[in-house]
This record gives C-alpha cells, sequence and structure tokens, in this order.
C-alpha cells in the first residue's frame, strides 16, 4: 500500500479498529511517516474527548500506590549491572495459569538490554552460550514462523535474540519476557520493547519455560493474555 | 497525600474542559518529568485528573468493573515506570493516558473473546450498544456534543462499535451486515468530521 492509502487507515488505527495484516502494514509505515503520526495523534485527541470524566477513587489510588512501592526496587536497578550470582527477580512474587494463558508476575519495568555491546555482539554471544553443556535454547514461533529466539545457560545468562519476523509495536505498546518456573510461576524477566534489538537478561531459578507478551508501554504486573508465544518443557 | 504545587484541580465547571484537557500543556510537561523523577505527588496528580476518564473508557470497552480497574492500575504503574516515554509534542498526557488504555482492553477484549470463540467455536458477538444513553452523548462540553451531532448516525454508530466497542473494523461490518469497505468509510469520515469541528482544540 502507498502512503495515500495507509493514511486513510490512520482514523481507524487511532481507534484501535485495524487488526491483521492492515494492521502490521500501517504500524511499519508509521514508524517512518511523520505525516501520518501527526494524523493518528490528531484522532486520538479526538478520541480521547470523547470519553467522560468520573471521580477518581481514592481506594485505587491506594491500590497504584502499593503497586509503585513494591515496584520501585525493580524500577531502580540496572540490569546490565546487577550480580548474576544475585536471583535476580527474588521479589517476584505471582502465579497465574500458564494453561490459560493467563499471566501475572511483578513488574520488571527496566528495559532489557545489552549496555555497551553492539547488537552482533550480543547475537555472537548469544550463539556461544547457546553452544555451552546445559544450555537451553528455544524458539518462539508465531504460526510456525520463529520470531524471537531465547537461550540460557546454565549459569544463568539470558539472551534474547529478536527476529525479523517479529513486528515493531507502536510507542504504547511493548513486548515483555516472562520466565515460567516448575512451580508455573510466572515470573517478569523484563521488558523488552517496541521494536526489540538483541538483549539480555539473568535468571539462575529453576525453569520450565518462556512466555513472549504484547503489553503496554513500560510493562505490566499482570498480562490478560496478549501472548505472542510460548516455550514450554525446556 | 498533601502537593507540593499548585494544579488546575478541580477543574472549574466554566473551564473548556475539551480545549484544555487535550492540548499539551506546561502542567502537562513538568508533572511527566516529576514521573519520570519519581515523584509520587505528580503521579497522584496525574491519577487525581484523568484517573477517572481511564477507567471510564476502560470500563466502557471491557463491560466488567473487575478489569477496568487492573486497566486503570496498570496505566498509571506502567506511566510510573515509562512516563519519559511520553512526547509533549505529540499531545496531552490525557490523550497518551487514554490511548493506553483504550488498547490495553481492546487487547483484553479481543483476547478473550478469541479463545471464548475458539473454545466454543462460536462466532464473535457484538457488544450491545445503546446509541441513545451512548456515553458521548451526555458528555459535558457541548462542543464536543454539537460535534457528533453532526454525524449522520451511521457514522456515529459505526465510530461507537469501534471505539466504545472495541470492535474492530471488520467486526463493526460483521456485526451491522454492512461492507467492510463502507463500515471503513463511515468510520474515517465520521473521524474527519470531529477532527474539522474539534480542530482546534486538538492541533
Amino acid at each position: 500500500m502507498n502512503h495515500d492509502t495507509l493514511m486513510e487507515l490512520a482514523a481507524l488505527y487511532a481507534l484501535d479498529a485495524l487488526e491483521g495484516g492492515e494492521l502490521v502494514d500501517f504500524e511499519e509505515h508509521l514508524d517512518g511517516c511523520e505525516a501520518c503520526q501527526a494524523e493518528v495523534d490528531s484522532y486520538r485527541a479526538v478520541a480521547s474527548q470523547l470519553v467522560v470524566d468520573e471521580p477518581a477513587t481514592d481506594t485505587t489510588w491506594g491500590l497504584i500506590r502499593d503497586r509503585i512501592a513494591d515496584s520501585a526496587e525493580v524500577v531502580q536497578l540496572d540490569p546490565g549491572r546487577r550480580d548474576p550470582a544475585d536471583r535476580p527477580w527474588k521479589w517476584v512474587a505471582a502465579v497465574a495459569a500458564v494453561a490459560a494463558l493467563v499471566l501475572a508476575g511483578v513488574l520488571a519495568v527496566q528495559l532489557i538490554a545489552a549496555p555497551g555491546l553492539s547488537d552482533a555482539s550480543v547475537v555472537a554471544a548469544a550463539e556461544t552460550a547457546a553452544t555451552e553443556d546445559g544450555s537451553i535454547v528455544g524458539d518462539f514461533l508465531v504460526d510456525g514462523v520463529p520470531v524471537a529466539q531465547v537461550v540460557l545457560t546454565e549459569d544463568g545468562r539470558g539472551f534474547v535474540i529478536p527476529s525479523d519476523d517479529l513486528a515493531a509495536l507502536d510507542e504504547t505498546q511493548t513486548y515483555q519476557l516472562w520466565v515460567i518456573n516448575d512451580s508455573e510461576e510466572v515470573i517478569s524477566a523484563g521488558v523488552l520493547g517496541a521494536a526489540p534489538a538483541p538483549a539480555t537478561f539473568t535468571w539462575t531459578g529453576d525453569i520450565s519455560g518462556f512466555a513472549l507478551t504484547r503489553e503496554v508501554a513500560g510493562g505490566v504486573i499482570s498480562s490478560a493474555g496478549d501472548v505472542v508465544s510460548v516455550i514450554t518443557d525446556v | 497525600m498533601a502537593l507540593t504545587y499548585a494544579l488546575p484541580i478541580p477543574i472549574p465547571s466554566t473551564f473548556d474542559r475539551s480545549r484544555t484537557l487535550s492540548m499539551p500543556s506546561n502542567e502537562d510537561k513538568v508533572l511527566a518529568q516529576l514521573v519520570s523523577d519519581r515523584d509520587e505527588a505528580a503521579l497522584e496528580t496525574l491519577y487525581r485528573s484523568h484517573g477517572g476518564a481511564v477507567k471510564a473508557i476502560a470500563r466502557r470497552v471491557l463491560r466488567d468493573e473487575a478489569l477496568a480497574e487492573d486497566v486503570v492500575q496498570d496505566v498509571f504503574v506502567s506511566f510510573w515506570g515509562a512516563a519519559h516515554r511520553y512526547d509533549p509534542e505529540r499531545g496531552s498526557i490525557r490523550t497518551y493516558l487514554l490511548t493506553i488504555a483504550h488498547r490495553r482492553a481492546v487487547d483484553i477484549v479481543r483476547s478473550e473473546e478469541s479463545r471464548a470463540a475458539r473454545e466454543e467455536n462460536t462466532p464473535l458477538t457484538p457488544p450491545p450498544i445503546d446509541l441513545e444513553n451512548e456515553v458521548w452523548l451526555r458528555t459535558q462540553s457541548e462542543q464536543v456534543r454539537d460535534a457528533v451531532a453532526g454525524l449522520r448516525p451511521d457514522e456515529r454508530e459505526a465510530i461507537s462499535l469501534a471505539y466504545f466497542g472495541g470492535l474492530s473494523y471488520v467486526e463493526v461490518a460483521r456485526a451491522l451486515g454492512q461492507p467492510e469497505g463502507t463500515v471503513k468509510s463511515r468510520i474515517r469520515n465520521g473521524m474527519k468530521k470531529l477532527s474539522e469541528e474539534l480542530g482546534a482544540a486538538t492541533s
């Protein structure tokens, strides 16, 4: 589709009324088109005016405050500098029904990244790690197509390598990586961003699988099940 | 918690809510920066200003109080962790938060409906939309009410099903028994009209 055709979809995109191939095509176009971004922003502003305000309750604020207090330690941590021997997600305590693809975990709002390393370096490190004894290697598949590969070494060094088939999200969303332990606890391993690059994480606990989900920007504590892909029985 | 700075809360009844709430303001920039700096009072200010609207759109789309409550919490907790991603040049914080909330609610609806449809092998059921009592007809802004009144009924219906019903335009077409292209045009034309009428408030 050309620019003019795609721009005609801006209003529908602003209302979240696109899906499937049109959504993918539009979001790919949106990344590099300021005119369409402005069009979408304008329509979103219009839509926001259709919503009637109602009182915000103290009860909800109390719950939000509790959650940000719980996540405060996570927010301030830098995964690139954390002691690998320290179990990184030990503050996590959430249980979910994996079979129903409903995931829950504790918020890990920091972006998973590989500070100081180029994408190529991370990929090379992952390739090496994948050959180590005891390493786990798994592919996140969407309709049989690998969208990302995850590698976890026996000593807890993790790598996420997205493929070109992992569609970029708009700025309101992010991919989020989850670890599923042997007790079927689903634990956030961190936020990958809207257009993930090769990244590292750390996990030294028991593990039975991984999940990749699409969430609101910044990551979430609980997911309603917008699961991109799950790797089980690793 | 006592706020440490003065902000326009509550908004006076004579205030032009639609204009002010849709445009990025200096307060938006300041608040976003303060939240980035881990100022809890700033986040509370945002919640007091926009939490009700976030809850309203989430509940309207989800038609479930508990799920809507979860969305409200997720939106503000996410903003706490990623306020730096808000770009004041692209719109107001209100629009930004509502966009996240709507997307989140729609994702939940589609995930739930798609799972139910797969499990039960039944077609998707459109949500009930009572246009006579639609939320936008009760909006407090005369400007918005007039703009909505200028839409054709079929445009209003299509936009309502998409935005408040959380349906894709393909699902709207199916729900209305209309061709997809027709529904696409109704939504697009309706939103263009609204944008023209409300442009001064949203540019």
